[in-house]
């Protein structure tokens, strides 16, 4: 690369704050990134405020508020290259779980419903434009490229900056996590479904084969796999694979019932209402996008309830 | 142009910080509010949920302190099932913890305050930045870099991933370390010990001089609270141990454990704000308290590591008990690195390190409680789990939360003492400066003093009488 340095713009929208901190843990590579990377406007680093000119644009955290649909605008129009950054950005993350509520229930749980809560009343104070729920990044702007991962690995947040520089095309991996795992799968006689908590898994069989489910094989992996290969069911905090989220009729609970069932002795739909029961767990990260609550038998908020009503 | 400031785990600020003041009819103020305008509401989002999730789910209310929600709602989850763990697991816990307070409080002191003990108050805003950091003192700057890396390294190994990990389960760790993870985990530690040797002495000197240069910073700030953190044998501790708190004058209350928090704590909603209030219920009221660094500093008899322990006797011949002034929050952070450091290199030798490291658990249909100090102060999960180990209903009293009241009230001290001052300027850079005191989180820490974008609203009886707006560019 040579001549001028890439501009480089970042904004955090509704998020923990966690992809920042991942930008920043380049740590002593971020010294070397700088060498090629103009950073003019980012929360944690610098103290720019308003938009400048930039050629690329790195959108952390989704769409809750008026002022993060303002600043999605403004990076937009400010920015030649815009990279939603993280599974928040991408699928709206987890507090999309709001979804399965009303504003006024999140807001009498919070200050009325609490143990150690004394008084008895919710604030005044407005939400200045509260969205009626999380919104991907890209249902409000144009987005060029996707990094989702909660949050991504240092290794794809670094290739895809290097290629980027570059003036390459990034190469967007469809690997599941199961790629980077090393349990084997085997087809085993395992008749129910364990909790994660119930029983010590054995170390090198794959998850599904010992009855626990596990979200890997429907999960991009943009990770290299760090649960599965630390003893923890994968719970997909990267999102859905393409292949997930482009079928109609396919969806995260039919795709690992199918793998499931295959490898053990469960029949597919009890694995299917099972995770039907828990459908706030298994689709935590990524049911406020489109791609998944426009699907035909995605009934989340159903599902959701009727857990509630201890059904 | 707007800004967003985070100001604490669980909400942040949309737009502009906003300080509401309150005006009585002799025109003093009377109510003092740091507004927080948004609001995940996290506690309504976990019920629901698998309770087997909740150490990696709940990491996701704060990516700045991931670990500590990790952590702490493992211990919960332990505690609802009433499970010994094992001496590895506690271990490999407590230094899996000592990589994230590295990681944070290195980031704090190095990238965030950094700029302000290298350019002073008064730097050049283009440069008062990391990015500017690193051509005036490369030294300094890699080394901190460093050292956060080492932590995160560190958080990492044991933890299966940095930010959010994910090893930390109901009755221990998920994984067995390997030879070649322990042996990179004796390097990190020995590194880190040796960086944090290196760092101390000029970071300390680097403070004094900014605080020499700046006399205001110290006469300013002291307004008097209760302080709560834990301790372990009196000894300060911040993965487990028993809550101890101080009053303003400096006397040690009873301490007590995790589990009683309800009795102890009270949360107030006030109208402006969606932050609550949280107040100590002791000596037959509500006191006004802080948490932090500073805050178990105070409380502390001492620390359990040779260099910490020779900066907190400085630190205590030095200032009262209990210090109360909010600048040195900065050294108070920098003996919590030096200690955190010298702990992981403890932890890493200690031969139970390498045992089986965990045990079953079955929390079904049972309570959990407990507690953490997060790097910003005390971090309490509380979880009902029904008997399919589903959460029914969920708590959290956040460590920023607790400051809230501190805040207030030192921004109302703040305004009554300016309400004179005719110039705008001079009242908002005041107003900041107390709020960036408290080290609210990460955002508002990354911000120049006096560069910060705010509103103040000053009404009596209902209506504004003067508005003062600092934009962003101005």
């Amino acid at each position: 690369m040579s001549g001028e340095k890439v501009r480089l713009n970042t904004e955090w929208l509704c998020d923990c704050g966690g992809c920042h901190v991942a930008i920043v843990d380049l740590h002593e590579k971020i010294l070397n990134v700088l060498e090629d990377i103009h950073i003019q406007k980012c929360p944690v680093l610098t103290d720019v405020k308003d938009y400048p000119e930039a050629d690329i644009g790195i959108l952390t955290g989704s769409i809750r508020t008026e002022h993060d649909r303002h600043a999605a605008i403004e990076m937009r129009n400010t920015c030649k290259t815009i990279i939603a950054f993280g599974t928040c950005a991408v699928y709206g993350g987890l507090h999309g779980a709001g979804l399965a509520h009303t504003k006024e229930e999140i807001m009498d749980y919070v200050y009325k419903t609490t143990p150690t809560t004394r008084t008895d009343f919710v604030p005044s104070a407005e939400i200045t434009g509260l969205e009626h729920q999380v919104i991907p990044v890209d249902e409000v702007i144009d987005v060029d490229l996707y990094l989702p991962g909660c949050p991504p690995h240092a290794h794809y947040i670094f290739e895809s900056l290097k290629t980027l520089l570059e003036q390459k095309e990034p190469k967007a991996g469809q690997e599941t996590v199961c790629a980077g795992c090393k349990r084997l799968m085997k087809k085993s006689e395992v008749d129910a479904i364990k909790n994660s908590q119930e029983g010590m898994p054995d170390d090198d069989i794959c998850f599904l084969s010992q009855g626990y489910i596990c979200l890997g094989s429907v999960t991009l992996d943009r990770c290299l796999a760090p649960c599965p290969n630390h003893g923890i069911m994968c719970t997909g905090c990267a999102g859905p694979t393409m292949q997930v989220l482009s079928e109609p009729n396919h969806d995260i609970r039919t795709e690992v019932s199918d793998r499931m069932a295959r490898l053990t002795a469960i029949d597919k739909d009890t694995i299917i209402g099972q995770m039907e029961k828990s459908a706030k767990t298994h689709y935590a990260y990524a049911m406020a996008t489109k791609m998944i609550g426009n699907k035909p038998t995605f009934l989340i908020q159903k599902w959701i309830a009727d857990v509630e009503a201890g059904k | 142009m707007s800004k967003t400031i985070k100001i604490d785990p669980v909400t942040r600020i949309e737009g502009h910080a906003r300080i509401l003041l309150e005006c009585d009819d002799s025109g003093a103020i009377s109510e003092a509010n740091f507004c927080v305008n948004e609001l995940r509401g996290f506690e309504r989002i976990l019920v629901g949920m698998e309770a087997s999730t909740m150490p990696q789910v709940t990491a996701r209310i704060c990516g700045v302190c991931p670990t500590a929600h990790h952590l702490v709602a493992a211990k919960a989850l332990d505690n609802a099932a009433g499970v010994e763990l094992p001496p590895a697991a506690k271990l490999l816990r407590e230094f899996m913890y000592m990589g994230h307070f590295i990681h944070s409080h290195s980031l704090s002191l190095f990238v965030l305050a950094g700029p302000d003990l290298v350019f002073g108050l008064n730097g050049n805003m283009a440069t008062q930045n990391i990015v500017g950091m690193v051509d005036a003192d490369p030294e300094l700057t890699k080394k901190g870099l460093r050292l956060r890396s080492l932590g995160q390294k560190i958080n990492e190994t044991i933890g299966g991933r940095g930010i959010h990990p994910v090893t930390a389960v109901a009755g221990g760790i998920s994984f067995k370390l390997s030879d070649g993870q322990f042996q990179r985990l004796q390097e990190l530690t020995a590194e880190s010990v040796q960086l944090v040797h290196e760092l101390a002495q000029k970071t300390k000197t680097m403070l004094f001089d900014l605080l020499d240069a700046n006399p205001v910073l110290l006469d300013r700030l002291n307004s008097e609270s209760w302080y709560l953190g834990t301790v372990k044998g009196g000894k300060l501790n911040v993965y487990d141990g028993m809550l101890r708190p101080m009053d303003a004058a400096g006397a040690s209350r009873q301490e007590f454990a995790p589990e009683a928090y309800k009795e102890m704590m009270s949360e107030r909603a006030v109208q402006n704000s969606y932050a609550k209030e949280v107040y100590l219920n002791m000596a037959g009221g509500e006191q006004m308290y802080r948490v932090g660094p500073l805050a178990r500093i105070n409380v502390a008899d001492g620390m359990e590591t040779p260099l910490a322990q020779k900066e907190f006797e400085l630190f205590k011949k030095q200032f009262s008990t209990p210090c109360h002034n909010a600048v040195l929050q900065l050294y108070a952070k920098l003996i919590e690195l030096v200690y955190c450091c010298e702990k992981a290199h403890e932890l890493v030798n200690d031969p139970a390190l390498r045992g089986e490291a965990r045990v079953a658990a079955d929390y079904k249909g049972k309570t959990g409680i407990a507690h953490i100090e997060a790097p910003r102060g005390t971090l309490i999960h509380e979880y009902d789990i029904d008997d399919r180990g589903i959460v029914r209903a969920a708590n959290m009293i956040i460590a920023t939360q607790q400051n809230t009241a501190a805040i207030n009230n030192s921004l109302k001290e703040g305004a009554n003492n300016l309400l004179k001052e005719t110039s705008d300027e001079a009242m908002l850079n005041s107003l900041e400066f107390v709020v960036r005191c408290y080290d609210p989180c990460l955002a508002c820490s990354t911000h120049a003093i006096g560069k910060m974008a705010l509103d103040v609203d000053i009404s009596k009886g209902g209506r504004i009488i003067r508005r003062i707006r600092r934009n962003t560019n101005a």
